[in-house]
């Protein structure tokens, strides 16, 4: 059974794993490329331990020009939300 | 002269009787064993860099880094140093215990550590933060990660008196009991608003505490909480066992006074002023390893909260002290025991084994010899670390 469920928004991409990230309990990180969720893979495993999350997320965004994730899955940093 | 002697005497106090252990998951340097191994049993560690800053007051333990304060207002850290959440001034882990120099003209009387982030605050009020700043947790109006300690200018002209830092949000606790917050915001854990807020990197006020006297906060995963001074426990961000998300500090319907709470990322323990704790969230909890075996959320019938319950198979012994890891969870009894449950994979339970435990189970710690002692453990993501103290240091 999955630990959790995220959206791809909430994951991290990872320049050095080349891949979408996202802290997992252990300390270590869940991890998924593009390559996997471009095939519809919608699990995430954490290379130290045996849990793993289920990745929400849309497969158009990853179909195509690779250079359309960054369109709509920036990391947040670049995403700064102003509050009133 | 007298100083001197002073801090002589201390690091002879260290050396001579102070002794920390460590276990669970070791892949970043986090244990201070100087490996980069899980150790499934209390490791009595060797650190002469950390006992020569004289006893340790208190540790944070965060992912996978820890932060060490000395009772002469010292800082060191270790473990993982990718985002600069050691503080040492570059983005690399870090085996053994490093002082934070950039701090060492302030008297440190409070640290915490998140996910990748940590918080310093000092006996004048100044609270630095440095590390993964990619959510704005670091609370200085940007989304760039520090190597460094930098002072939160925000609260230049205020007096900061604790910092809880969570996977990617910060709390932070004025001296006049204002509670502030920043970073990421997605499940309500910032407490500013009712709308699902993205993110903030200046500090906002949290709402719904302003005629609460509160004196002391809690981060974890997407969970926040306070204490109050008559003893009422808040919690806001993620719902626990399933719950909806709180966007605004919730008052928990309980008529126990709670003296310390202790966050996880899926948990919360919560210690009364009879020294019996409680959990919320337990249904998940030492269950991991097989998820199938989770009971069913306790729930209230009638509203969809998550209730608090006492942790069974404490056998009515007194707990001083609670600290809760992402997964798992550690107490020292007033037998001057330490006693974990929760999820054991990485031996965080410091069992010897990598079971899973439902209920609390005694830790056996070696070299442990002196029952005058006073013991006090904390939780890191997926790690533990026991100090044992030759006398009470308050």
């Amino acid at each position: 059974m999955s630990y959790d469920d995220v959206e791809i928004e909430d994951m991290e991409w990872n320049e050095e794993l080349q891949a979408y990230t996202y802290p997992c309990p252990c300390g270590d990180l869940f991890q998924i490329t593009e390559d996997e969720l471009r095939l519809g893979e919608e699990i995430a495993r954490c290379p130290s331990c045996s849990l793993y999350i289920t990745v929400v997320y849309n497969i158009e965004d990853f179909l195509g020009d690779s250079d359309q994730k960054n369109k709509n899955l920036d990391p947040p940093k670049q995403q700064p939300v102003a509050v009133a | 002269m007298e100083q001197n002697e002073k801090a002589n005497r201390a690091i002879h106090d260290g050396e001579e009787v102070q002794k920390i252990w460590s276990w669970g998951a070791g892949t970043d340097g986090q244990l201070g064993t100087g490996k980069l191994e899980d150790e499934l049993l209390p490791q009595l560690l060797h650190l002469p860099s950390l006992t020569s800053s004289g006893p340790i007051s208190l540790l944070a333990c965060g992912g996978a880094h820890v932060i060490a304060l000395s009772s002469g207002g010292r800082v060191l850290t270790w473990g993982r140093g990718t985002s600069g959440q050691l503080g040492h001034g570059e983005m690399v882990n870090s085996l053994y215990p490093m002082p934070v120099t950039s701090l060492q003209d302030y008297f440190i009387t409070h640290v915490s550590a998140g996910w990748s982030h940590s918080g310093f605050v000092s006996d004048s009020g100044c609270l630095f933060t440095c590390g993964d700043g990619s959510f704005g947790q670091l609370g200085h109006g940007e989304y760039r990660s520090h190597c460094s300690p930098v002072r939160v200018s925000y609260f230049l002209n205020e007096h900061v008196k604790q910092m809880a830092c969570g996977m990617r949000h910060s709390l932070v606790l004025l001296e006049g009991s204002q509670v502030y917050a920043f970073g990421s915001g997605k499940r309500g854990q910032l407490g500013i608003s009712m709308n699902r807020i993205k993110s903030v990197s200046l500090p906002e006020i949290t709402h719904g505490l302003e005629d609460v006297k509160i004196i002391s906060i809690a981060a974890s995963g997407d969970h926040s909480a306070a204490l109050s001074v008559d003893g009422h426990l808040y919690n806001w961000g993620r719902g626990f066992s399933g719950s909806p998300d709180s966007h605004f500090p919730q008052f928990s319907s309980s008529s126990f006074m709670f003296t310390r709470a202790a966050l996880g990322w899926n948990h919360a323990l919560a210690l009364t002023g009879d020294a019996e704790v409680f959990m919320l969230g337990g249904n998940y909890h030492g269950v991991l390893g097989d998820l199938e075996k989770m009971r069913p959320a306790n729930q209230l019938p009638d509203s969809r909260e998550a209730i608090l319950e006492k942790v069974a198979g404490l056998d009515g012994v007194k707990i001083l002290q609670i600290a809760a890891g992402a997964e798992h969870s550690a107490v020292v009894t007033e037998n001057g025991e330490i006693k974990t449950w929760g999820w054991g994979e990485h031996g965080q339970l410091g069992l010897g084994n990598i079971c899973d435990q439902t209920s609390p189970q005694a830790v056996s710690l070696s070299g442990n010899t002196n029952r005058a002692a006073s013991f006090k453990v904390y939780c890191g993501s997926g790690f533990t670390f026991a100090i044992m103290h030759p006398c009470d240091l308050s």
